[in-house]
């Protein structure tokens, strides 16, 4: 009954929004999203304390028949691969609400579509069913498409046209190889459990698994695939990105471990070399693309395109520590791009801008941000592994798993990891260091320049959001047991049973 | 298995949280949360703590000394076969080196307080320097390698803000910039060979890395090319660290951060370096070319920094371009196991360069000016500083028998036989460190006052109080020297040798006294000599190189994926949506009404649709 609750309650927030009587403030629906956000992370915190880290598989289990016909059952289970995505979807969804301060467009929708979005992912997660989860994976895209293309930027029905169809094409390949599993095996039984494949030649194999790396791969993203994510980035409003960033892409990796790897064990083996090669590709295209941005948060979204390339070297390794690295590195992903896009929403909303060729010395402790660009500091260098914060031990364990396996692919990506301290830093550089200006970004600098700005000072409830975020970042990067003792029962199985096979 | 150790050495872990509770504890006032009083009690608690830290180091050095070397560890994170753990290593060099981490760490505190006397963001400096200081204590004292990267790492982080402090200034931000970005390639590369050596050492114990180290050397574990990369990878972030070439252009450019940060930078955070390249030399000495790279990178640092010194107008970059020569001798001096000699040289080294460079900070603390050409005549009325000067001047060079003269006396007898090359490179270096030396006093202390230069006091007691006190110390150096010394005794080498150190030194003074100075004709008019002047001025203009080279490709290749981005990738998308939106567009004027064609399209597309499946089934 607790996963239940956890989707129980998002969902019934989100409907209780939609029919609550009379027309309540934007403010008053910010608190009730706000207590149904805590108390669903609460339940997810109760989650994590009935897991018991050492047992392996699934556990608090729950299964309902629902449509026995096709195979799908309600079916809901946790283990040390799903519980640390939980955990953060509780905390980020929370983020984004508390973070979302003026809206006066449909407040009652935008509420209820961010509770519909969290229940939808807890599903995803949760669910112990392939057709339970493509169902929630497919309900979290209608929200995500309307917050983008209902409170987005100036270019959102672009950019929300672009996600959607992009997003359609990854659920339709994910469904056509849900379905083509049960055509082959000719058996309707979608449960996660047994594994399927075994009975299935290499070729077909080879071809669902096919399907579903595009289909996730367009969801991670994965260079060609990641077109979709810079403009909606761009475009997505900072509580929309930060969610977006934080957790639906790890729909994607979550994927590909749990109906990639640990469905089609043989298959994946055949491809891991050029899944690693994948990766180094991916990691280097999104930060040398990167370094090239001048807007602030199409950078940190080509970073996202970077960082995300890990957790696939990390699964096409598939050794244990570089699966536990894997979800270290969605867990520290997930914390610090959120932090980046917090903290570039406040630089957007107090300057108007977020081009780096017209900000220049925000860190200005009297008319500037300097706690806003000294969190900026603190962010930046998470995301470009130093030690001490999550950023650092995710990518130790990556590579360090994947380096035997793959050692030309890891070292790629290592480089990557070190021209993410290039873009991040310029990025600092350049807002942040230097005297405070706001430049526009052509003509003469000393006539055009602003260089009277008096920036408004942030609020300290404004930055308290991204003070947790930040502090949970180091914690994890100085008690990486924390996170490590949740899940490494969990990835080590994963690793084992496909060491079995190969 | 730490039950039976006494208190001092069980709690060894507290002598790095020291510096981290340091800025913990200047948060408040660094971020202005606390502004009644002022910055100074941030500064005030982190002096007391650092104390705290040197009294720990000593009484945990009395007890080795009783008990032996002693090692502590602790389990970090575990996962399957990665056992992550904080070790320290309680050897009497670690803890010497340790006492000077923290010693310099107290001095310099000191003297940033009467440095920065008016600085306003005073709280955030301390804040850094405590981060600096946990931070370089954890790294003499470790004693495995994943810890040593760790702090590595931090060190390089709290480089970039202590270079940066003075963030609004358009020289800093830069020299920020290439500090990090320099030393962060070093720690990629190191980070690579750790990662590596993890993987196939299993451990990351120094202990347990020499023993593979052996194994490997025996049984082949690993082919020559692994083994070469590896070394390659784990001298590259010590050579980062020690500003070796071709990664010291950062420490010249750091000197735009303030002067206290620069004494601990130019004599204990290279130290750290060294210290960490010494304990990985067994395994970097699997590989002959890591360990002829290492010769000839501090080969070119040594003489080419002493002879890139010498052709410094600032008065800072003067000498940290003769730190990064003394780091290219502690290499050659590594790469030719002589471990000892080393830490002998980096001691010496680092007291009576920190010495140096607060009587430096004391010059210009009081003309405001760091520009060669623009001091002059402060002798007389600055005796402590000039004082100060000088002694860390013959500290460093080998002319009178302080530190340097030792050390040259010992090392260039060592390598007399082994390597005669490079004891030929010790004593050029050491003639050119002479003539800097000789050349920069002339230039700051003797001669005419200038304008700059006409009222100019003596520093105040808190610059002058750790500058006298280091004085003392490194006029008391060569008896330190012979009560820790690891070999037997300083001075064990032979009366030519003697001479040839003093010889050079001399030399070098002589070259440096008489060579003409005047600051207006400072660039020749000759033309050999200006092109000469102007490649050591701009350091054998590195910078332009790198400007040119590799940072143009990746700025290019940057640009290149851009442009991929957006006209193939997106192009590509766009394109075929536009494609379809035109179909369909052209698809609906084909509408003709008629059903028979409604029906043939339908039937062909099913048809289509199941030779697909077929075919896919088929090649299934």
């Amino acid at each position: 009954m607790l996963l239940s609750s956890l989707l129980l309650i998002p969902f019934l927030g989100c409907l209780a929004l939609l029919v609550w009587p009379g027309s309540p403030t934007p403010g008053r629906l910010r608190q009730i999203t706000i207590v149904m956000l805590v108390a669903q992370l609460i339940l997810s915190l109760v989650t994590a304390a009935q897991f018991d880290p050492m047992a392996p598989g699934l556990q608090l289990q729950e299964h309902h028949s629902w449509v026995p016909g096709i195979g799908l059952d309600y079916a809901l289970g946790v283990d040390g691969l799903s519980l640390p995505l939980v955990l953060i979807n509780g905390a980020l969804t929370l983020v984004s609400a508390v973070i979302t301060r003026d809206i006066s467009k449909r407040p009652r929708l935008y509420f209820a579509m961010l509770l519909l979005i969290s229940g939808a992912v807890n599903g995803a997660f949760l669910a112990d069913n392939l057709l339970l989860f493509f169902l929630f994976y497919e309900l979290e895209l209608i929200p995500l498409w309307l917050l983008i293309s209902v409170w987005g930027g100036v270019n959102r029905a672009y950019a929300a046209t672009k996600f959607l169809i992009f997003t359609a094409v990854s659920g339709m390949l994910i469904l056509g190889a849900f379905l083509g599993l049960a055509l082959l095996t000719g058996t309707v039984d979608f449960s996660l459990t047994p594994v399927l494949s075994e009975r299935l030649a290499m070729g077909g194999q080879l071809w669902l698994l096919g399907a579903i790396l595009i289909g996730f791969g367009i969801k991670i993203p994965l260079v060609p695939l990641h077109n979709w994510l810079p403009d909606a980035h761009t475009q997505a409003s900072t509580p929309v990105s930060v969610l977006l960033a934080g957790v639906l892409l790890k729909l994607g990796t979550y994927g590909l471990l749990r109906f990639g790897l640990q469905l089609f064990p043989e298959a994946w083996a055949r491809l891991a070399p050029a899944l690693a090669i994948w990766a180094a590709v991916s990691v280097l295209y999104g930060s040398l693309a990167a370094i090239a941005q001048t807007d602030m948060k199409r950078m940190v979204a080509y970073s996202s395109v970077g960082h995300m390339g890990y957790v696939l070297l990390a699964a096409a390794a598939n050794t244990p520590v570089s699966l536990l690295g894997a979800v270290f590195q969605m867990v520290s992903h997930g914390l610090i791009s959120a932090l980046l896009f917090l903290l570039v929403g406040i630089v957007y909303r107090k300057t108007g801008t977020r081009d780096l060729e017209v900000l220049r010395g925000l860190l200005n402790p009297e008319r500037g941000l300097p706690l806003t660009g000294s969190l900026m500091i603190v962010a930046v260098m998470a995301s470009a592994g130093l030690p001490g914060m999550a950023g650092f031990i995710s990518e130790f364990l990556v590579f360090r798993g994947s380096i035997t396996a793959f050692p030309l692919a890891t070292l790629l990506s290592m480089v990557g990891s070190g021209l993410t301290a290039v873009y991040f830093l310029l990025l600092v550089n350049r807002a942040f260091f230097g005297r405070l200006a706001i430049t526009p970004p052509s003509g003469d600098a000393t006539s055009d320049a602003r260089l009277d700005v008096q920036l408004n000072s942030v609020a300290p409830r404004e930055t308290i959001p991204a003070l947790a975020l930040a502090a949970s970042i180091v914690f994890i990067g100085l008690v990486p047991s924390s996170l490590g003792n949740l899940s490494e029962v969990a990835s080590t199985a994963l690793a084992n049973l496909t060491a079995g096979v190969g | 298995m730490s039950d039976a150790l006494p208190l001092p050495l069980q709690l060894i872990w507290l002598v790095p949280l020291y510096g981290f509770s340091g800025m913990l504890l200047s948060l408040p006032w660094a971020t202005g949360w606390i502004k009644r009083n002022g910055p100074r009690p941030a500064a005030y608690l982190n002096l007391l703590v650092t104390l705290l830290a040197v009294l720990h180091g000593s009484l945990a050095i009395s007890e080795v000394v009783t008990l032996g070397p002693q090692h502590l560890d602790f389990p970090w994170f575990q996962a399957a076969d990665l056992n992550l753990r904080i070790g320290f290593d309680l050897s009497l060099t670690n803890l010497a080196a340790l006492e000077l981490v923290t010693t310099m760490s107290l001095v310099c505190q000191v003297f940033a307080l009467g440095y920065l006397d008016k600085e306003w963001s005073l709280a955030r400096f301390y804040a850094l320097v405590g981060f600096f200081e946990g931070a370089m204590s954890g790294v003499v004292l470790s004693s495995n390698l994943f810890m040593s990267y760790f702090l590595l790492e931090m060190l390089t982080l709290s480089t970039y803000l202590l270079v940066g402090f003075w963030y609004a200034q358009p020289l800093v931000v830069t020299a920020a910039r290439d500090a990090f970005l320099t030393k962060r390639v070093g720690d990629v590369l190191l980070l690579m060979g750790v990662v590596a050596v993890s993987a196939w050492a299993g451990s990351m114990e120094f202990a347990d890395l020499y023993a593979w180290a052996a194994q490997a050397r025996e049984q082949n574990l690993i082919t020559p090319l692994a083994g070469t990369l590896l070394g390659l990878g784990l001298i590259a972030g010590p050579m980062g660290k020690c500003a070796q070439f071709p990664m010291h252009l950062w420490l010249d450019e750091a000197m735009e951060g303030p002067n206290p940060a620069s004494i601990l930078r130019n004599s204990v955070v290279v130290t750290c370096g060294a210290i960490v390249l010494m304990k990985l030399m067994p395994v970097v000495a699997l590989s002959p070319v890591a360990t002829d790279v290492l010769l000839v990178v501090g080969s070119i640092s040594a003489i080419g920094g002493g002879l890139v010194a010498i052709a410094q107008v600032d008065l800072k970059r003067a000498f940290s371009y003769s730190t990064t020569s003394y780091l290219g001798l502690v290499f050659i001096a590594i790469a030719l196991q002589q471990p000892g000699l080393a830490l002998l040289l980096l001691f010496a080294h680092g007291l009576a360069r920190a010495l140096q460079f607060m009587s430096v900070g004391s010059v210009i603390a009081t003309t405001n000016c760091q520009d060669l050409t623009e001091l002059g005549g402060i002798g007389t009325r600055m005796p402590a500083t000039a004082t100060a000067f000088l002694v860390g001047s013959a500290g460093v060079v080998g002319v009178l028998p302080l530190g340097g003269f030792w050390c040259y006396g010992l090392l260039v007898e060592n390598l007399r036989q082994l390597a005669p090359l490079f004891a030929a490179i010790f004593l050029i270096t050491n003639l050119l460190a002479a003539a800097n030396v000789a050349r920069v006093f002339r230039s700051v202390f003797l001669g005419p006052a200038l304008p700059k230069t006409k009222r100019t006091p003596e520093a105040n007691w808190l610059m002058a109080l750790p500058m006298v006190s280091l004085t003392v110390i490194v006029l008391l150096l060569p008896a330190i020297m012979q009560r820790i010394d690891p070999v037997p005794g300083i001075g064990a080498f032979s009366l030519p040798v003697a001479a040839a150190v003093v010889g050079s030194g001399l030399v070098g003074v002589l070259l440096g006294s008489l060579t003409p100075l005047d600051a207006f004709w400072s660039r020749s008019r000759q033309p050999v000599v200006r092109v000469v002047q102007d490649l050591l001025a701009y350091d054998f203009y590195t910078p332009e190189i790198y400007r040119r080279t590799i940072v143009n490709l990746v700025a290019s290749v940057a640009r290149l994926t851009r442009w991929f981005d957006i006209q193939v990738i997106k192009g590509g998308v766009d394109g075929i949506g536009r494609l379809s939106m035109a179909s369909a567009n052209s698809l609906k004027l084909t509408v003709s009404g008629q059903l028979q064609s409604y029906l043939l399209t339908v039937l062909v597309a099913v048809v289509l649709c199941i030779t697909a499946l077929q075919a896919v089934r088929g090649a299934i």
